[in-house]
């Protein structure tokens, strides 16, 4: 049971990158990801927990224009098999995820770069082949591509699935509760990187106001973020049918929204 | 385009979904730093361009030209590339250029609006979303991304073949509406990132303050008094200047918060 879980941790791993750079359905955003691996670890929930803390940390963290960024997929992946594996307790099972998971998130970013310095030569490879009209030769080189990017997640995660838990089991007897509970305190503190972060990518000085708006009702009153979520959209909503219908060209997209808003007002 | 359509080439409608599957497979899976995504449009469009060009010249030629430098956000790309052999289709190889030129002057407008959307409010709405469900161990956000991501996958399959159908006419016409679309779409996700911060961003101070027979527990009797999850909004613009300075790295910025953790767990200033 144990090894074949391994194996399939393994596997998502390799599936995880290729994914998130291709079709984009299970991708390598840690909620996602966290759940599949949950599912595999038989504890969702643990796994849940371990991946809202790195999706948390990973907003904003977009690899934008081929960009290398920290694979928090990776991170949670790994963080998760070795946590789920050492651990059953929540905070402590948070700490080492973090512990592991993060050097192996930052790793992935090396291995991301190495992976697309060796794919030009996948690239000159295939144009080589076109030109020599060995058309059915280019398609086949191609998917080295996928081949590397695939081993860069794989690799990573056959090391801690086979060394992971007994380092993590020889650490947890020396290290001192301090230590653990500096790493869980981290925990709940670094998902501001990734606040902070895309706030850099966003309109915040022209629209601080629906910044403010979200914190105070947060922070005051508690609502949970979904209905918060649904506050945004309601703010979107207005701003984006008084634009329609301000702008002439676009008559016939604000009627269309009109009967749509009628509709919600019914309910 | 239905006049040309039975006399030049027989692209049908299964060639075209298959030729936006392969590239949404390969789409980064080949990238690189010299031509970036070209590797990937030419693996996506081979298929159905040996449809078009049955003279090997031709259609060497034609693949050549799509080695060259492309990059943009790949579920943008679709519109483009369904353009492109819709171009090709109507002109063969006399439209490399126009091809060239087309997707070099769409792929940054694309790549504007898309990587906002796609790359980062999507995953914003729906991973703080589903990141915040998580904490508490409830997979629901993921599950309902992950459906998302489903339906996205099919309406990208759609936008390959409405880019094949209507290509050119249609960018142009989106143009200015996809910019009032993201601007409303900034205006939702920031303000879940303004709920993002005292909801998870989460920092405890153990100390309290002793004056004689009175113990003040600073966090709870001083701290919350004066404004509710005040410090992490103290941190999050601290690190919002720090990554805006440019100073330090992410990876830097990350360990410092790392050691700033131990080192307030060993003296005891924050707790868990």
């Amino acid at each position: 049971m144990e090894i074949i879980q391994a194996i399939l941790i393994v596997a998502l791993a390799f599936w995880m990158v290729l994914d998130q750079q291709g079709f984009v359905i299970t991708t390598w955003f840690p909620s996602i990801i966290g759940m599949i691996a949950g599912l595999i670890m038989g504890d969702v929930a643990t796994a849940m927990v371990i991946a809202g803390t790195f999706q948390l940390m990973a907003l904003g963290v977009a690899n934008i224009g081929g960009s290398s960024v920290p694979n928090y997929g990776l991170a949670t992946l790994v963080g998760i098999y070795v946590a789920i594996r050492t651990t059953h307790d929540i905070e402590n099972a948070k700490a080492i995820a973090l512990a592991v998971g993060v050097p192996v998130g930052m790793l992935g970013i090396q291995l991301d770069v190495l992976g697309k310095i060796l794919n030009s030569y996948v690239s000159h490879a295939a144009q080589k082949a076109l030109n020599e009209g060995k058309f059915g030769k280019m398609n086949r080189i191609f998917w080295i591509g996928p081949l590397i990017f695939g081993l860069t997640t794989a690799v990573p995660t056959l090391l801690c699935v086979i060394f992971g838990d007994k380092i993590v089991r020889v650490l947890l007897d020396v290290v001192p509760k301090w230590f653990t509970d500096g790493l869980s305190i981290a925990g709940s503190m670094l998902p501001v990187v990734g606040i902070a972060l895309l706030l850099q990518f966003m309109p915040v000085k022209k629209y601080l106001t629906m910044l403010l708006i979200g914190f105070v009702i947060s922070a005051y009153l508690g609502l949970p973020i979904l209905g918060i979520a649904i506050l945004g959209f309601a703010f979107a909503y207005y701003y984006f049918t008084q634009k329609m219908s301000s702008t002439p060209a676009a008559t016939a997209a604000g009627s269309g929204n009109t009967s749509v808003e009628g509709d919600e007002f019914d309910e | 385009m239905s006049n040309t359509e039975p006399a030049t080439n027989q692209v049908t409608k299964r060639d075209i979904r298959s030729a936006a599957i392969r590239y949404m497979f390969m789409a980064c899976n080949t990238f690189n730093y010299e031509n970036q995504q070209a590797p990937a449009v030419v693996f996506g469009l081979n298929k159905v361009l040996r449809k078009i060009y049955k003279n090997d010249e031709d259609y060497k030629a034609s693949l050549n030209n799509h080695f060259n430098y492309f990059n943009t956000t790949t579920w943008m790309a679709n519109l483009l590339l369904g353009a492109s052999v819709a171009m090709e289709q109507k002109d063969g190889i006399q439209s490399k250029e126009a091809v060239q030129a087309f997707k070099t002057g769409m792929m940054g407008p694309l790549a504007g609006v898309g990587d906002t959307l796609v790359w980062v409010l999507y995953p914003t709405i729906m991973g703080s979303i589903a990141g915040y469900m998580g904490l508490q161990g409830n997979p629901t956000g993921a599950i309902i991304w992950l459906l998302l991501n489903i339906v996205f996958f099919f309406f990208r399959i759609k936008l390959f073949d409405v880019g094949h159908t209507s290509g050119l006419k249609l960018i142009t016409a989106l143009g200015d509406r996809l910019n009032v679309f993201t601007e409303a779409a900034s205006i939702m996700g920031l303000t879940v990132v303004g709920a993002l911060i005292p909801a998870v961003v989460k920092m405890n101070v153990q100390l309290k303050y002793q004056a004689g027979e009175v113990t003040l527990p600073i966090q709870t009797e001083i701290l919350d008094k004066i404004m509710p999850a005040m410090l992490p909004a103290v941190l999050t613009v601290v690190v919002y200047k720090l990554i805006g300075s440019k100073k330090l790295s992410l990876t830097n910025i990350i360990f410092l918060i790392i050691a700033l953790a131990l080192v307030c767990s060993y003296f005891g200033i924050l707790g868990v």
